[in-house]
């Protein structure tokens, strides 16, 4: 076995996990798929890309790549004012659309088809002001470094797993040991009786479209850092992120990202062993499969 | 000296999930603090959707409910607790994927910080069938479980008013008699308990006083001594076999 697929599948699995568990926050307290998730992994990456570009035209030392990664100050800067502005973007987009449907009881299918059409938005601002040619955080190039085996990668794709992982840490303490992230398991069980203990559903499905929005960011800037920058970079993530929102079963942080794991080394080796061409195909056979076989997916719980 | 107001009184309420098929239709009730009031009536009289219109989980289209003095109609659902006003629904009362300390953290969260920890000990100390475990997931209790983990969670905010909706449905007889005598111990420190319940016997053994809903609204009410040894309230209302004609 070629340690290098292993790797590579690690490296695009991180961002296919952390983009997942964006999905699985959302999905779980909204209770409907939010298809717009993943142009919110486009915006951010272009927030970010706005923000780095400007602070480097403004102050050219902070280009400089810090120390063995290729990029300055300005992209760390950048990732944090992507998150603000991804989370409040978030905001908006429920403000202006979902919240509205969900005053009106509006039905699920309804709210995924409003999904629908605001990631088309989305996607289309984000072309008309851009356009679709690709862009980059940086023109630096990196040389991959050995690791073990024969592996090679280079310090951005390992600083990118590294955040990744420690990400999702963070997210499951909060979720299991903050009071916002008991609100938000509890609203996700059951809305009336969480408003009943006192929790404030409205606040708290604000504060999980901010969660995942800021997951979003994150997952956006690594996916612009490690390949590259399209208005199209998120919503050709989708069906991986909903392959290993629902593979980790529903509501599970961890489960999101280690489906994310696993949905990122079946790609590596199918790109290896069948052809590249076939890996997009990989997460619909994924999905296709868990649906019909383990709808619960492997952390989530069983419905009755 | 005057004596205090009701605890809760509903005036003129009307509540109901679509605006044109009113359920509960101009209930005035008041109960006084301490009080311990079982809503009875056969299926269909509204009983719960009497609560929930109390309780804020359903629409109320017209009257009032006030909590202590304090109009609290149209405050939000999440405020209510806070205000102390404790609602255990009939079903659906615990969260099943949080554990018993989460479920009882979840609800002293609203809390200064300070009392919380106090708060999940005192109520641990009450029911030490949960403290005994309280790691493990409320989904993994058993009904009677459930129901105490419920009461617990609603207890945390120490109400001034609890009112429970048929928190005996699916438990077994033996189980009943227990949740009842905690009911009636909780009341013994104080607390106006408002009891919607279907086993009227179990029901009127334990409260101060009944009153019977029929079609969403008052038919009748008075000492629970007295309406469990009226057998025309029992036909008409309750379903037991009369034991003497009206008027005879």
């Amino acid at each position: 076995m070629n340690a290098q697929i292993i790797m590579d599948g690690l490296i695009a699995g991180s961002m296919i996990g952390l983009g997942a568990v964006g999905i699985t926050l959302t999905y779980s307290i909204l209770r409907f798929a939010n298809f717009a998730h993943g142009d919110m992994i486009s915006w951010a990456a272009y927030f970010a890309l706005a923000i780095s570009t400007a602070l480097g035209t403004l102050v050219p030392g902070l280009s400089q790549p810090l120390g063995p990664f290729s990029f300055g100050w300005s992209l760390p800067v950048g990732l944090l004012t992507a998150i603000i502005c991804t989370g409040l973007l978030a905001l908006l987009v429920d403000w202006l659309l979902f919240a509205r449907l969900r005053q009106r009881g509006g039905a699920v299918i309804i709210l995924v088809m409003a999904g629908f059409g605001a990631a088309l938005t989305l996607r289309s601002f984000l072309e008309f002001v851009f356009t679709s040619k690709p862009a980059y955080f940086t023109n630096a190039l990196q040389i991959a470094r050995p690791l073990f085996a024969g592996a090679h990668a280079t310090p951005d794709q390992l600083l990118g797993l590294g955040i990744a992982v420690v990400l999702v840490v963070l997210v499951h303490l909060a979720l299991t040991r903050t009071p916002a992230g008991r609100a938000m398991r509890a609203v996700s069980e059951n809305q009336a009786l969480a408003g009943l203990a006192g929790v404030n559903v409205a606040k708290t499905i604000r504060v999980a479209w901010v969660f995942g929005a800021g997951l979003a960011a994150v997952a956006g800037v690594m996916a612009g850092l490690l390949v590259q920058i399209r208005p199209h970079m998120g919503h050709d993530l989708l069906l991986p992120l909903f392959a290993a929102a629902i593979l980790g079963g529903i509501g599970s942080v961890p489960g999101a990202m280690i489906a994310g794991l696993i949905i990122g080394l079946a790609e590596a080796f199918c790109v290896q062993f069948i052809g590249a061409e076939w890996r997009a195909a990989v997460s619909f056979i994924v999905l296709v499969a868990i649906l019909l076989l383990w709808p619960q997916g492997l952390f989530g719980k069983k419905t009755t | 000296m005057a004596s205090p107001g009701p605890a809760l009184q509903t005036s003129g309420l009307i509540a109901c999930y679509e605006r044109d098929l009113p359920i509960v239709r101009g209930i005035d009730l008041a109960v006084a603090p301490g009080e311990f009031v079982a809503i009875l009536g056969p299926n269909g009289a509204g009983k719960s959707t009497f609560v929930k219109a109390i309780a804020g989980v359903v629409p109320v289209f017209a009257g009032t409910v006030t909590l202590a003095g304090h109009d609290i109609t149209n405050t939000p659902l999440h405020l209510r607790s806070g205000k102390g006003l404790g609602f255990v629904p009939q079903t659906e009362n615990i969260f099943t994927s949080l554990s018993i300390a989460e479920n009882l953290q979840l609800a002293a969260d609203i809390l200064p910080k300070h009392l919380r920890a106090l708060r999940i000990a005192k109520i641990f100390a009450m029911f030490p069938d949960l403290a005994s475990r309280p790691g493990l997931k409320a989904g993994q209790l058993s009904g009677g479980q459930r129901q105490m983990l419920a009461v617990a969670r609603a207890l945390i905010v120490e109400p001034q008013v609890l009112i429970l909706d048929e928190p005996s449905a699916g438990l077994s007889p033996k189980i009943v008699g227990s949740v009842f005598a905690m009911l009636k111990d909780i009341n013994a420190t104080g607390v106006t308990v408002v009891l919607v319940e279907q086993n009227v016997k179990a029901a009127l053994s334990v409260a101060d006083r009944g009153v019977i809903l029929v079609e969403g609204q008052i038919r009748h009410a008075g000492p629970a001594k007295e309406l469990t040894s009226d057998p025309v309230l029992a036909e008409l209302y309750l379903g037991a076999q009369p034991q003497r004609k009206l008027g005879s």
